[in-house]
């Protein structure tokens, strides 16, 4: 027997039309009820992504803990000497390399095996990443050369930092549909200006508290959605 | 009614793999072996049940080379997507109709 080429036939009675284990048709989804089949999809379509996707918890998570713990060692040590000490400028250059590439570690593997139009945009996109980073940098150089006092480099670099993240955040909510992506990138924006004001060492405080924990409010409201979609009856995003 | 579930996509089996390649971005494909390992199938089982929805023209298969290595990618067609929404759609009237 061969199988329908034309989906508008009729197929044979032995392939025949999709029943739920009446009498006489137990090969197609044989004990499976409606919900229970929405139910398959359901999960089998969270797996798909779960295998394909970078898992925003994990990178909200890494971000938050990076801010936090690095910020707050800049914070405590600027309190109490004027400036960050030494070492506390090296958790926070360590805070941000572990989180990075933890970034790219994570992303790599989740969407290795595919490609097409996600994988171009999101190369394009991680590459941005880099190129801005990489500029805001050499900026800062020719700013600290040109004989910037610490204290403004102190509030260039966290401001142009933040700014750099607000928009990328939400550059990244427009071309991968992530609202929440979007309201990140807006609350970093804010971010960039109370740091800006709050006047040196608070602006460390202010990176910690509101970046920072921005990030990791994120990771709660991710957390509260994947569980509502679990739970949910119906399928979402088919 | 029940009669008008599309049995390509009904059977259990087939039914994942569509569900799957659905939750994939338009544009995108994936290639077989992570298909396969998402699936947790054998490589003949999977290719049995691809070929069946590439006849029925809902799968689009792309076999290339990575370096001297063949690979292939699979993707959901137009005619797969909207097959497998309308499949969905069959699926929620089924329940309502079971509820009401």
């Amino acid at each position: 027997m061969t199988m329908a080429t034309d989906p508008t036939r009729r197929p044979e009675p032995a392939e025949g039309p999709g029943t739920f284990a009446e009498p006489g048709h137990p090969a197609d989804g044989a004990g499976l009820d409606p919900a229970e089949t929405l139910r398959l999809i359901r999960q089998q379509q969270e797996a798909a992504r779960d295998a394909t996707e970078p898992d925003g918890r994990l990178l909200f998570g890494a971000w938050g803990l990076a801010w936090v713990i690095g910020y707050l060692a800049m914070w405590t040590t600027a309190r109490e000497t004027g400036s960050p000490a030494p070492w506390a400028g090296w958790v926070f250059a360590c805070c941000i390399a572990g989180a990075t590439t933890f970034t790219i570690v994570h992303s790599i593997t989740r969407t290795a095996g595919t490609r097409g139009t996600s994988a171009r945009v999101g190369a394009l996109y991680g590459w941005t990443w880099f190129l801005a980073f990489t500029a805001l940098g050499v900026v800062l150089g020719a700013m600290g050369n040109a004989g910037a006092s610490p204290e403004v480099m102190a509030i260039a670099a966290n401001g142009f930092a933040c700014v750099i993240v607000g928009l990328m955040y939400i550059a990244g909510g427009l071309l991968f549909e992530e609202n929440r992506m979007a309201l990140v990138g807006g609350w970093m924006l804010v971010a960039a200006v109370l740091a800006a004001f709050a006047g040196m060492p608070t602006t460390y405080l202010v990176m910690a508290v509101a970046g920072g924990g921005g990030f990791l409010v994120m990771v709660a409201v991710e957390q509260v959605l994947r569980a509502r979609r679990r739970s949910e009856g119906g399928v979402r995003r088919a | 009614m029940p009669e008008d579930l599309d049995p390509v996509i009904h059977a259990p089996a087939r039914l994942r793999v569509v569900a799957s390649l659905a939750a994939l971005g338009r544009g995108d494909e994936v290639a077989f072996p992570k298909l396969r390992k998402l699936l947790d199938m054998t490589a003949g089982n999977l290719s049995t049940h691809l070929r069946k929805l590439e006849d029925a023209g809902y799968v689009r298969v792309t076999k290339t080379h990575e370096g001297r290595t063949p690979a292939t990618y699979l993707a959901l067609t137009e005619t797969g997507r909207t097959a497998f929404a309308d499949y969905q759609a069959a699926l929620m009237e089924l329940l309502n109709g079971a509820q009401s």
